[in-house]
Order: structure tokens, then sequence, then C-alpha cells
């Protein structure tokens, strides 16, 4: 095995465990709402979700295309760019979930691919006009439309079964609450399962296995959909209560509405090839629904929480990217990766041991 | 303006928002409605009027085949560009 092919095989089991974290910190927001309203429990809730993220992430390929293509440029950068790109994700990933915020695993991505594209090949190979117009403006248009669906869907909704008793409605809605969030499931499978074969694109075009433009070979496709979907299974309980409880308490009704928008934006937004951030999109449904009901159930002190988060997450990935890479090449060739992946397995091994000790899972319902 | 139109893909995002608001708004009309008529059928049913259990039970079918008709719609969709 050559030096190049071994820093690719880094690459590529880094971006899967990328693809894994994102399963593990993202799909928490997608069951949340059915797990606070007793729709499904939470064992059920987490394994429906992950099979249908791994179905996902065959319906399109638009989000890996925009992602191989308009954020960096896929000739001036190398594999070693990606790999560190990918570690400031999932340093900002783990950062993120450490301390229980739902952040945006797509930003950390992006922010860590450019903020280490940017330290080693300038300014030039960022496309600023591709990041502004396929992710910065659609990430400000997304949770804003997500909670104005939520909101209009449960004003809808309250309209039509406002006088009727609340006993079959209840049921109809945690019935409704299946589906809902098995399509939110199969939305977030479409757009977060697409990004790194997106990012494994760019390395298979930086090390010239792939033509510039090319889909991703089957093998990757399979490998991201079932990386992302071992993620999602194992869960992420920390983050489900923020998203299930502390942003508004739900009546499945709202579960629906949020959820039902969550998915409606995430998968249209797909089709257009826009690299969404899931986790804002579903808290702005979760919003909306909340404050289509009554504008002080929303627990908006928290939601603060998450937006501050969500605005770190960009320049946080970016420059930890960009120190990643200054620090990988200083040493030659592969060593750099494997001296960085030795650090990072002994940090993420650390941070999960702690977090072990400190935490104690949803109870089951 | 013209400078942010000419980066974002307006017609695009715009596309985005019409049918995002559309479909997360239209299944959960139709849901609700589905659900409308299957709460009313059951309190007809117990109260022994014929017609209205009758109207509610189609109600409840045609929201139910509205609502697995948007979602099939949407799916198909997704999968063929």
């Amino acid at each position: 095995m050559s030096e190049a092919e071994l820093i690719l095989g880094i690459v590529v089991v880094t971006a899967l465990a990328f693809d894994f974290t994102n399963g593990f910190h993202d799909t928490a927001n997608v069951v949340a709402t059915s797990i606070s309203t007793r729709a499904m429990s939470p064992r059920i809730a987490v394994g429906f979700a992950a099979v249908l993220n791994f179905a996902g992430a065959f319906i399109s390929l638009e989000v890996a295309a925009t992602i191989a293509e308009d954020v960096v440029d896929p000739i001036a950068i190398t594999t070693t760019v990606i790999f560190a790109g990918l570690v400031g994700a999932i340093a900002w990933n783990l950062i993120t979930w450490y301390f229980g915020l739902p952040s945006s695993s797509s930003h950390a991505l992006i922010g860590g691919v450019v903020g280490s594209t940017f330290v080693a090949a300038g300014a030039d190979a960022v496309f600023g006009d591709g990041i502004l117009g396929k992710v910065l403006i659609p990430a400000l248009v997304a949770p804003v439309l997500a909670f104005v669906v939520g909101g209009f869907a449960i004003v809808v909704c309250y309209r039509i079964l406002g006088r009727q008793r609340p006993g079959p409605v209840t049921r109809g809605f945690r019935f409704g609450q299946v589906i809902s969030g098995g399509l939110l499931a199969l939305g977030h499978g479409t757009n977060d399962a697409q990004k790194t074969m997106g990012v494994i694109a760019l390395a298979l075009v930086a090390n010239g296995n792939l033509s510039a433009g090319a889909d991703p070979p089957t093998w990757v496709i399979v490998s991201a959909a079932s990386a992302i979907a071992l993620g999602t299974y194992s869960g992420g309980w920390r983050i489900i209560r923020t998203m299930g409880t502390k942003i508004i308490k739900m009546d499945p009704a709202q579960g629906f509405s949020a959820q039902g928008a969550g998915a409606a934006v995430i998968l249209t937004s797909s089709h257009f090839g826009f690299p969404l951030s899931t986790t804002q999109v579903i808290a702005g449904g979760v919003m909306g629904a909340g404050a289509g009901k009554r504008l002080s159930a929303v627990r908006w002190g928290v939601a603060g929480n998450i937006v501050t988060a969500w605005l770190l997450t960009l320049p946080a990935a970016a420059a930890i990217g960009g120190v990643t890479y200054l620090f990988t090449d200083l040493f030659p060739g592969a060593v750099g990766p494997l001296v960085v992946t030795a650090v990072g397995l002994a940090l993420v091994a650390l941070a999960f041991a702690r977090r072990i000790r400190q935490g104690t899972p949803v109870p089951a319902t | 303006m013209t400078v942010i139109a000419t980066i974002v893909d307006t017609t695009a995002l715009w596309q985005t928002i019409v049918a995002a608001f559309v479909a997360g708004v239209g299944t959960t009309l139709v849901f609700s409605l589905a659900i409308l008529g299957v709460a009313r059928f059951a309190e007809a049913s117990r109260e022994g009027r014929p017609l209205e259990s009758a109207l509610s039970a189609g109600l409840a079918l045609l929201g139910l085949l509205a609502t697995a008709a948007t979602i099939v719609f949407g799916v198909i969709v997704m999968t063929t560009k």
C-alpha cells in the first residue's frame, strides 16, 4: 500500500467515523418529539430511525454534489486537508455532545473543511459564493421556514380538531407521529449521509480515484448509509432530553406538526441540493409548533443556548480544522494523520468514559 | 439584491419554500381531517346516527388516502431527479 492510499484510507475511515457521530449526535433530534409525546418508546424510536436513515441515504445525491463541488475547490485540496477538516468537525461534534448542545453536524463538517482548506490552499480555494448561496442563506431560511410551517400546521390542526374529545385525537396523532417521525428520519438520512458521501468523493478526487463532478461510487453510498444508521442506533440520550422536553412540552398534535414541518423542509431542500442542518430545522419546527399554540410555551432561554451553539459552529469547526491541518503538516506523509488519529481516539475515549460516568439515559416509557 | 440573486439560486430557494409549506401544512391538514372523521364516526356510531357515521367514515378514508398520496408523491419526486 502506498503512502497516498494509506492517507486516503485514514480519510475514508475518519469520514465514516464522522458519519457515525453525525447519526449519534443528530438523530436524537429526529426521535426526540416521538419519545416526548410517548408515540414510541426510546429504543423502538431509535431503531426505527436507524433503518429509515439507512434507506434515506439512497434517495438522492444532490447534497453530495454540493459538498464535493460547490464549497471548496476539489482540484486544489489534498487528502490531508480533508482529514484535518473532518477532525475539526468531529471534535466540535463531540464538544457540543459532551455539553448536551444540539449544534449542527453539517455546519461543523463544512466549517472544518473550509478552515483546513483556507489554511492549506488559501482563500482562492474556498468558494465564498457557494458557501453563501448553498450553505449560509439556506441555513438561515430553513429553520425559519420550519418554524412557520410548524406554526401554521398546528393552528390548522387545532382549528379542525379543537372541539373533539382529546382521546381519539391523541391516539390519532400518536399513530401519525410514527409516519411523520419516519419521514423525518428518511430526510435526515438523505441530507446528512450525503455530506459524508460528498467528503469521501472529494478525497477520491484529490487522490485521483474519481474525476471531479462524478457521482460517488456505490461502496461510498452503502458505507455512508451504514455508518449513519449505526450511529443513529447508538443514540444520543442527553440531546434527546434537550430537544424533546426542554424546548417545549409537546402534545402529539404538536409533535406531528413539528416532525411534518421538519420532514417537508429537509426533503425539499435535499431535492435542490441544499446541505441543511437537520438539528436547526427540527428545532425550528418544534418551536413553531409550540409558538403556534402559545408563545410562552416555548422555553426561549434553552432555545437561545441552542442558537449560540449554532453561531459558534462554523467558526469553531473551521478553527479546529485549520489548526489540525497545521499540526498534521508538521509530520511527513501519513505520520501526521496517524498521530492526530491516535491523539483524537485517546481524547474521545476519555470524553466517553467521563460522560458515561456522569450521564443517565432517558427512562423507557 | 442583484448580487445576492446571482449567488443564490433564488428559483430553487423559492420552490423549496413553497413546496415545504404546502407539504408540511397540507399533510397536517388532511391528516387532521382523517382524525376528525374517525372521531365523529365513533361518536355517530355510538349514538345510532347511520348517515353521519357513513359521511364521517368517508371523510376519514379520504383524509387517510390524501395523507398517503402526499407522502408517496413526495418520495417519488425526491427519487426522480
